[in-house]
């Protein structure tokens, strides 16, 4: 049988702290850039107009420009989308939305007839149009935020149950770091955060739980054994007997979200790139972030019935990782 | 678990699922030649979302700028049954209207191609008066103190005009025009209110603008006045002015003299004779001398009192109130009238009185309603979202067939198998549950059959560990299930919980992801587990040779 990272024996955890330094400069640097520039929300969440257009010939962008200028719609985003003959036009300061107030089709109308006007009436189509009050908006971030909290506080009480607490707060730590560097990666790549990057996220976290309790049954498993070796090398040795599973499945994860990335349009393709991020960062996490987390909650609430671990319960500076366990293998 | 019935069960899904996704005759709405009509169609029974057939989606809110609404939600309550009354009418297959918390109303419209008409049904008031013109020369009376009024808030006017404008562009009547009318005002008004600053005032600033029609109680105000008269009405100072029980309306037509265009405005008394809301049946007809009408019957009790009250009041001018507007121009009242009347459309198509018929029969909506939300979808659009989310789905599951065929082999072979029963069982389970499909739907489905033959890897890659530990073929393959079990199974709750927050918290597209990475998660834990293993328990009772080796 042809095998691939079969029977490794990589010490993981020893990088922890290069990991952190790494993992916390690109979320320091992705919110930072938050900070300096507000994210790009999606229609759906700021309100506004959002329009897909189809030309019969491929328009000056700066016709398009100006004509909505004339109209009295300043500041609206113009981009191509896919073909040089499509192209999208997003209205969403805040004139534009406080405009919507009467009514959520005003600007799209507008729009609608001014380039009618200036191109002719058959050589624009309107292929998609979208008009979001400020309130569906604000009422959707909520919503993006409460099912976020939410799904954490769910995932928390079912791993306590089946885990025990300290696995479950690792776990969704290790979760939470996920959101940050995803939304990190949102802000770097300037991707639009719609409804639909909000499930991908939401994927993303449950993508990644999943990765942090395949390597935590791992460790429930070798626990319940009770062989003598500190937790430390427990959690490397369910690392590296997981592997090949986890190059596996992201392999296979990766070969759906490439057709998605490549064939499946623009509507989907800032869905697409959040999941090729999110089994990045998801790998990364279980091993970087849950595992580090966990032994730092064991050193520092150690577990009273553990026969071993209370005593030589490592933490992830140790440096008596190489225990005699390992040998006993 | 007999192997007899571990087939009979998988046997069993399989032919339930083919069933649920058979193309089955159902009768439908659909569009034969440009007319609605129920057929027979035969079609996959699963439901595409707006996103992937093209249509119409609308969120409806109370408009409050007019004032406030005391019981949103009972308001929205009647609101629904009109809308749907409407929408029922109108001619759309499978519409979609619903109440969405306690204040909105959604309204789905699938395969829709005149939008805009679509949103002008199901927002118009329709709210029908029938008010007297005013006898008592009340305007004129007024008339001293508005153009002193008017003559003070000049620079006041001249600068909140582009607030008032914009409230009386898109109300009432206003929204049959099309938008680009009422647009048009918008992108010109900075200029007309700035010449009119330079122009207005003095004695006489408002009366010059208004002169006495042919009625009591008509004026008629040149077309180019109209934003301006309307932005001196709409003063609150201006308002108090005018006499009580009196009300000042628009007419929805204008009139031609000596190539001058007017505009009738008309002074009316506040309390209507009778109102829409006795009528029964409204008919869209056309008359050689009064082009386009509507012709209304009213039930009993409004022929009775409209009866009497017209009697009371022959030889007055009776004005038909839409929404606010006068329509044509009001008819004097040669003798008591029974339950028939008649509307006239003035110079608008037939099809505007066949909606305006429509809307008059549904009943009007209690309280005026805004679009919150508009998202409207070309149907080649999603006609292109589906063609593209099949073509992503189709090459992911070639690579993830030959990523596993060549790791596994024989084995992934099984898995390939489980996967095939993973789409079907998938599938068939959101016909099943009546799930709509959505792109981001087909999106998550496409990354669960990524994601799907996770369960096989876990349990394969036990089952190496089994082999290596030196373990027979029979004895690897058992533990390897039963050790993946734990992590199969707490992986796809914890994800499946997370599903069913998307679900509760998500709307529209979202949910419609939620559900088909629930239906995935089910169907892959199946296939995973059950199906894949009794096609090993398969395997080795049919090969004795079996036993000592396994591809893997």
């Amino acid at each position: 049988m042809f095998r691939i990272l079969h029977d490794t024996n990589y010490d993981f955890i020893r990088w922890w702290k290069v990991m952190a330094g790494i993992t916390i400069a690109f979320i320091v640097l992705g919110l930072g850039s938050l900070a300096i520039k507000a994210p790009n929300w999606s229609i759906e969440f700021t309100g506004g107009t959002l329009m897909q257009l189809n030309f019969t010939q491929p328009p000056d962008v700066g016709e398009i420009r100006s004509t909505l200028d004339a109209a009295g719609i300043h500041g609206a985003e113009i981009q191509q989308f896919g073909t040089p003959r499509d192209f999208t036009v997003r209205a969403q300061n805040a004139e534009q939305v406080a405009a919507q107030s009467k009514g959520a089709a005003t600007i799209a109308n507008t729009i609608e007839s001014v380039l009618k006007k200036k191109f002719g009436e058959n050589a624009v189509r309107v292929v998609r149009k979208e008009g979001v009050g400020p309130r569906v908006g604000q009422e959707l971030k909520r919503g993006a935020i409460i099912a976020i909290l939410l799904s954490f506080l769910i995932t928390l009480v079912y791993l306590s149950i089946r885990f025990e607490w300290r696995f479950a707060l690792a776990a969704v730590i290790a979760t939470s770091h996920d959101v940050f560097t995803t939304v990190a990666f949102l802000k770097l790549m300037h991707l639009e955060i719609s409804l639909t990057v909000v499930a991908g996220l939401l994927t993303v976290l449950g993508y990644s739980l999943n990765d942090t309790i395949i390597i935590f049954d791992r460790v429930r498993e070798d626990l319940r054994k009770g062989r003598k070796e500190s937790l430390y090398d427990t959690l490397n040795r369910s690392i590296n007997e997981t592997l090949p599973r986890s190059v596996m499945t992201h392999v296979t994860t990766f070969a759906a979200t490439l057709a998605l990335l490549l064939f499946a349009g623009e509507v989907i393709r800032p869905f697409a790139w959040v999941m090729s991020f999110g089994i990045v960062t998801g790998t990364f996490s279980s091993m970087y972030v849950a595992a580090p987390i966990l032994l730092w909650i064991e050193r520092k609430w150690p577990r009273k019935t553990g026969t071993r671990t209370s005593s030589s319960t490592a933490t992830p500076t140790s440096r008596t990782r190489r225990s005699t366990a390992t040998a006993t293998r | 678990m007999n192997l007899k019935w571990r087939i009979a069960i998988i046997l069993g899904l399989t032919a339930a699922s083919i069933w649920a996704l058979f193309p089955r005759t159902v009768v439908e709405r659909v569009k034969r030649n440009g007319v609605f009509v129920y057929d027979t169609v035969r079609r996959v029974p699963l439901k595409r979302g707006l996103d992937l057939q093209g249509g119409m989606h609308l969120a409806l809110d109370v408009d409050e700028s007019k004032g406030a609404v005391a019981d949103k939600s009972k308001a929205i309550d009647n609101a629904l049954k009109v809308v749907r009354n409407r929408i029922d009418e109108f001619g759309v297959s499978e519409p979609v209207v619903q109440k969405a918390g306690n204040d909105r109303i959604i309204v789905e419209l699938p395969g829709i191609d005149d939008p805009q008409r679509a949103q002008d049904v199901v927002q118009k008031s329709a709210f029908l008066e029938f008010q007297i013109t005013d006898k008592t020369e009340a305007l004129e009376k007024a008339l001293p103190r508005i153009n002193a009024l008017v003559k003070d808030t000049r620079v006041n006017v001249a600068s909140n005009a582009a607030a008032t404008t914009k409230d009386t562009t898109t109300q009432g009547l206003q929204s049959l025009f099309t938008a680009d009318t009422s647009k048009k005002t918008d992108t010109t008004k900075t200029d007309t209110t700035a010449a009119v600053g330079s122009t207005v005032g003095g004695p006489g600033a408002f009366s010059k603008l208004v002169q006495p029609g042919q009625m009591p109680g008509e004026y008629m105000v040149a077309q180019s006045d109209v934003d301006l008269v309307t932005q001196y009405l709409s003063m609150p100072a201006v308002q108090a002015a005018l006499p009580p029980g009196k009300v000042v309306r628009w007419s929805s037509d204008t009139l031609s003299f000596g190539g001058r265009v007017y505009r009738p405005l008309y002074v009316l008394d506040a309390k209507p004779i009778i109102t829409g809301q006795y009528l029964t049946d409204a008919k869209p007809n056309s008359s050689p001398t009064e082009g386009n009408l509507v012709e209304f019957t009213m039930n009993n009790e409004g022929a009775r009192r409209f009866r009497t009250e017209t009697g009371r009041h022959v030889k007055d001018y009776m004005a038909i109130v839409l929404d606010q507007r006068v329509m044509g121009r009001p008819p004097i009242i040669q003798s008591a009238i029974g339950a028939h009347g008649q509307i006239t459309m003035g110079g608008k198509d037939l099809q505007a009185a066949q909606d305006l018929a429509l809307v008059l029969r549904a009943g009007s909506l209690p309280v005026p309603l805004k679009v919150a939300d508009v998202t409207q979808i070309g149907a080649s659009l999603g006609k292109d979202s589906i063609h593209k989310g099949i073509t992503a789905g189709v090459i992911a599951i070639v690579l993830v067939v030959v990523v596993m065929l060549g790791y596994y082999r024989f084995s992934g072979a099984l898995a390939v198998g489980g996967l095939a029963l993973y789409i079907l069982y998938t599938l068939a389970a959101l016909a099943g549950f009546n799930a709509v499909l959505t792109l981001p739907g087909l999106a998550g489905f496409v990354l669960s059959i990524g994601i799907a033959v996770d369960a096989n890897v876990l349990i394969f890659e036990r089952i190496r560990e089994e082999l290596a530990h030196g373990k027979t073929v029979r004895t690897a393959i058992d533990e390897g299930f039963r050790h993946a079990m734990s992590a199969i199974v707490d992986s796809n709750v914890s994800t499946a919980l997370t599903a069913a927050v998307l679900y509760q918290y998500g709307t529209g597209p979202v949910r419609g992801f939620a559900v088909t990475l629930l239906a995935g998660i089910a169907a892959s834990m199946i296939t995973a587990i059950f199906v894949v293993r009794t096609f090993y328990i398969i395997w080795l009772n049919r090969s004795r040779s079996a036993q000592t080796s396994l591809s893997i």
